[in-house]
């Protein structure tokens, strides 16, 4: 069991919500996930590859009979998954200093949520609504969202380099070939092994 | 924010003496009645933060402890559990953390360090050679005399010379010292470049808690501390390590790709820093070096990388923009106020000019001392993440092209552009330039908590 | 649909585990003990399977509760959460992935999912696909970092930007003529490479955990 692969992290957390409040919440994602604004925090932030809440009503769980008992319950839940890169302290210390507003717009409406500014009270509700991942599978665990983005950009103007390569002189492609160097030098650093986690 | 109490708080803290000689005096503790008889007779002689109005003092003498050496002070186990985990470990149990391996290995560090005997550092700096050994033959009497404690090493440290007047410059031959952070409520002209930038672009001072314990942080609230309060409140938390430079390495570095590289030596060398070698920030005068900028404190701290996202005046991975990114990850620098620290370095060693030989094996390179509330969080994630690490800066796994544990397999690319001055280059196979021979980490207490350790009043609640 | 962002799909299933009395040890501690053993590297399901960027499997076993005021409550089944970050088919389904696990992991899926209640078995596939998407929650907010690639053109991206940071490395002050020759050949070389595998570089590693606040 490990919450860690390469140089990603699995975090799954559940809060508890009283039912009319997940009305709310639904509405709030509804206007971010249109809005865009949230969305582009989350860009720039950029160690996150990937996200999601599913809001799971009291009568949501999947239910198959089969001797299955229903679930009585008097909440409703919201499950967090996200997929990011760096340090446990270093996601939740950067989502409490720059992303407050959106995290309390969505989880304030959990039971004792208790702000994510102080960070070290955040953390604490953070620690005790975790739980751990049995299995964690990544295509490209020496590779962080930035390094995926960096290798696209690499493939794209290579892919454009290439489609040129044969109508150019040697002059030209000389020229050519600088453009490119220009155009993939922020992008060359090299994936490898995460550093040790703390 | 009122003004901090200055005769409460070592002076080390507070300020970089800047005195040229440099002794590090290393402790081991045999028994903790005598340890403490020590601690009191050190008391009246420990440099606070208060100010010089009659100018520079002969000599200073500062203390720390690790945990080690708090508990062989006997301070009581809740108190001793009290600390940071990180703290508690020491800086050798946290060597795969820090990237410490390979050549920066604990095995390979210095003697001292091998067992786990050190309890206490003693910081001395003189003004003179004389004053320093006069300092430390004091100090030597009350060792003898106390019997408290036993010296395990000493490390001389000088600043480098030029024709006998002291210089900022450290062995590679970059002047050194201009970015530390500002703090709230310390008495010290603010300059921009030091504090945190605002919204506004303008620069602020860092809240008190990023230096000191006791005061709100960045994150407004009080870093994590020991308890009982008053042992912790204006303390701070040192870092220390002892830095050997391969001075030939690097000159046989510069030379060779200074071959193949456009921009020539010099500009080589200021674009693994990103200041040219007389301090002159690359990012205001990336062409040739400008002395009005260093000698201007409103300008020689005062730039940013937000208009250089290609890092085509300083690098993307050049060590300052990597130490201190300032606006470089966007969100107005929010995502590195809680990751400042503050440098009290030194050199040691022989300073060989440019053009003399030198050689690797000889003992040279800086005392690399470093100040924060919060080990984990400052230093540990700065050395971790920025030094050994490139992700933040959009480097993959390439690491500080001067300061990384390369072994020979660093890279470093140099962003560049179409001029023939300033072409791009990607060095590759790079050598460790630096290396680390051992160091640990030390709890500087204030005034009032280093009389309680003497006076055995530490009471946990 | 919050469960597609541009190329990508956020799937999220919860299948009920079976709840036995009899069963020793009990099923989710099966499940876990399975997963525990199970490779993350190419040998996993999800590497042998076609699609999946990142993916999770994890046992809840049941809801966290907060603290008074909030009322304590469990639930009457646990759950194993399959979170998946894929590539759907070209209509923006699911269906396609699901087959391609059923067909090139069943062997895994069925040593995991055999303990979940109502679980008809990978063999019969549009059975598996039924299952599963009966066991789906619709996404509330899904966020890709990078959702306009798929996982080949990811692995492709990779291996072209190490042999691209290689050339230019090695290619430095060389004459155009040569340097257009030069070019053509990692051309050529990319071409043929075949494409790199999945998850090819898990390592282990030990795992410190520490720093109060921090
Ligand atoms: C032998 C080792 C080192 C040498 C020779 C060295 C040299 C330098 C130089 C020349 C500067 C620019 C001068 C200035 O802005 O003050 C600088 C800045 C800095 N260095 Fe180092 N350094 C070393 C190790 C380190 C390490 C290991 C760290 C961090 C863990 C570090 C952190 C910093 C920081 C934070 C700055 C200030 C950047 C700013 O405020 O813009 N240095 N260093």
């Amino acid at each position: 069991m490990s919450n860690i692969n390469g140089k990603v992290y699995a975090m799954n957390a559940i809060t508890p919500m009283k039912p009319w409040k997940t009305w709310v919440l639904r509405l709030i994602f509804f206007v971010l996930g249109h809005v865009k604004s949230l969305q582009q925090d989350l860009i720039n932030l950029s160690f996150i590859e990937f996200a999601r809440w599913v809001v799971v009503p009291r009568a949501g769980f999947p239910q198959f009979g089969n001797g299955q008992e229903p679930e009585k319950l008097t909440y409703d839940y919201l499950l967090f998954f996200s997929n990011f890169n760096g340090t446990w302290n270093q996601y939740i210390d950067a989502f409490s200093a720059v992303l407050s507003k959106g995290l309390n717009l969505i989880w304030q409406w959990s039971e004792k949520f208790p702000g994510s500014v102080p960070v070290t009270l955040f953390k604490e509700y953070i620690g005790r609504v975790q739980f751990d991942t049995d299995y964690y599978f990544t295509a490209y665990p020496h590779a962080t969202a930035n390094d995926l983005k960096a290798a696209h950009a690499v493939q794209a103007s290579y892919d454009d380099l290439r489609s040129r390569v044969n109508s150019l002189s040697d002059a030209e492609f000389a020229d050519a070939y600088m453009s490119f160097v220009l155009q993939v030098q922020p992008n060359l650093g090299e994936t490898g092994e995460a550093p040790v986690v703390f | 924010m009122s003004k901090l109490n200055e005769t409460d708080i070592q002076g080390f803290v507070l300020r970089g003496y800047n005195l040229p000689y440099g002794r590090y005096i290393l402790l081991r503790f045999e028994n903790p009645d005598r340890a403490r008889a020590l601690v009191s007779k050190l008391l009246p002689i420990i440099t606070t933060g208060q100010r010089w109005d009659n100018g520079k003092p002969q000599s200073t003498v500062n203390i720390g402890f690790t945990h080690r050496g708090l508990a062989a002070l006997a301070l009581p186990d809740a108190t001793l559990l009290s600390f940071p985990v990180e703290f508690q470990q020491g800086m050798k149990k946290r060597a795969d953390i820090l990237g410490d391996t390979g050549l920066n290995a604990p095995a390979r560090w210095d003697d001292v360090w091998h067992g786990n005997d050190v309890h206490a550092w003693l910081g001395i700096n003189g003004l003179t050679a004389t004053a320093l050994d006069d300092c430390c033959s004091q100090l030597r009497s009350l060792f003898a005399e106390t019997r408290g404690a036993v010296e395990l090493a000493a490390q001389d440290a000088v600043s480098n010379m030029v024709d006998g007047q002291q210089t900022g410059k450290e062995h590679f031959g970059y002047t050194d010292g201009f970015g530390n952070p500002d703090y709230l409520g310390i008495e010290r002209n603010s300059q921009p470049g030091h504090g945190k930038q605002l919204p506004d672009g303008s620069w602020a001072p860092l809240a008190t808690g990023e230096l000191l314990l006791g005061y709100a942080d960045e994150a407004g609230e009080l870093p994590a501390a020991p308890i009982p309060h008053i042992l912790a409140s204006n303390g701070t938390f040192m870092v220390y390590r002892k830095l050997h430079q391969n001075l030939a390495t690097f000159r046989s570095f510069l030379d060779e790709q200074s071959a193949v590289y456009g921009g020539g030596r010099e500009k080589l060398a200021a674009k693994l820093i990103g200041r040219w070698r007389d301090g002159t920030p690359l990012e205001l005068a990336p062409d040739a070096p400008d002395p009005s900028i260093v000698k201007d404190p409103q300008r020689s701290t005062n730039f940013t990388y937000g208009a250089d996202g290609a890092g085509t005046r300083c690098p993307i991975g050049a060590h300052m923009r990597r130490a201190h990114p300032r606006d470089a990850f966007g969100f107005n620098g929010k995502l590195i106020d809680r990751r400042r620290i503050t440098r009290r370095g030194q050199t040691y060693g022989r300073f060989v000019p440019e053009g003399e030989l030198a050689s690797d094996a000889e003992e040279r390179g800086v005392v690399f001392m470093v100040l924060n509330a919060n080990i984990s969080r400052q230093f540990e994630f700065v050395q971790q993440q920025w030094i050994e690490y490139g992700n933040d800066a959009k480097q993959g796994n390439d690491k500080d092209p001067l300061m990384g544990n390369h072994g020979g397999h660093g890279k470093f690319v140099v962003q560049g552009d179409r001029s023939a001055t300033n072409p791009p280059l990607v060095c590759a196979h790079l050598p460790s330039f630096v290396e680390l021979r051992g160091g640990d980490y030390f709890f500087i207490p204030s005034m009032t908590a280093l009389g309680m350790i003497a006076m055995k009043l530490v009471d946990p609640r | 649909m919050p469960n597609n962002s541009g190329k990508v799909y956020g799937l999220t299933i919860l299948s009920p585990i079976l709840n036995d009395d009899e069963a020793s040890p009990s099923h989710d501690l099966q499940i876990r003990s399975y997963l525990a053993g199970l490779s993350t590297g190419r040998e996993s399901p999800f590497a042998q399977a076609p699609g999946t960027h990142l993916a999770r499997l994890v046992v809840m076993d049941d809801v966290i509760f907060v603290g008074a005021p909030a009322v304590e409550e469990h639930l009457n089944s646990k759950y194993l959460i399959f979170e998946s970050n894929c590539d759907p088919g070209p209509d923006g389904t699911i269906d396609s992935y699901l087959q391609g696990l059923a067909e090139y992991a069943g062997a895994h899926l069925d040593a995991i999912w055999s303990h979940c209640v109502g679980y008809p078995g990978a063999s019969d596939r549009a059975a598996f696909v039924r299952y599963m998407k009966a066991c789906q929650l619709e996404t509330t907010f899904f966020f890709a970092a990078v959702n306009d690639k798929s996982v080949p053109e990811t692995l492709r991206a990779l291996q072209t930007q190490k042999a691209v940071a290689d050339f230019v490395e090695t290619h430095q002050g060389m004459q155009p003529g040569q340097l257009r020759a030069e070019f053509l050949q990692l051309v050529a070389t990319l071409d043929a490479a075949p494409m790199p595998a999945v998850a090819s570089a898990t390592v282990s590693r030990e795992m410190k955990i520490g720093g109060r606040n921090e």
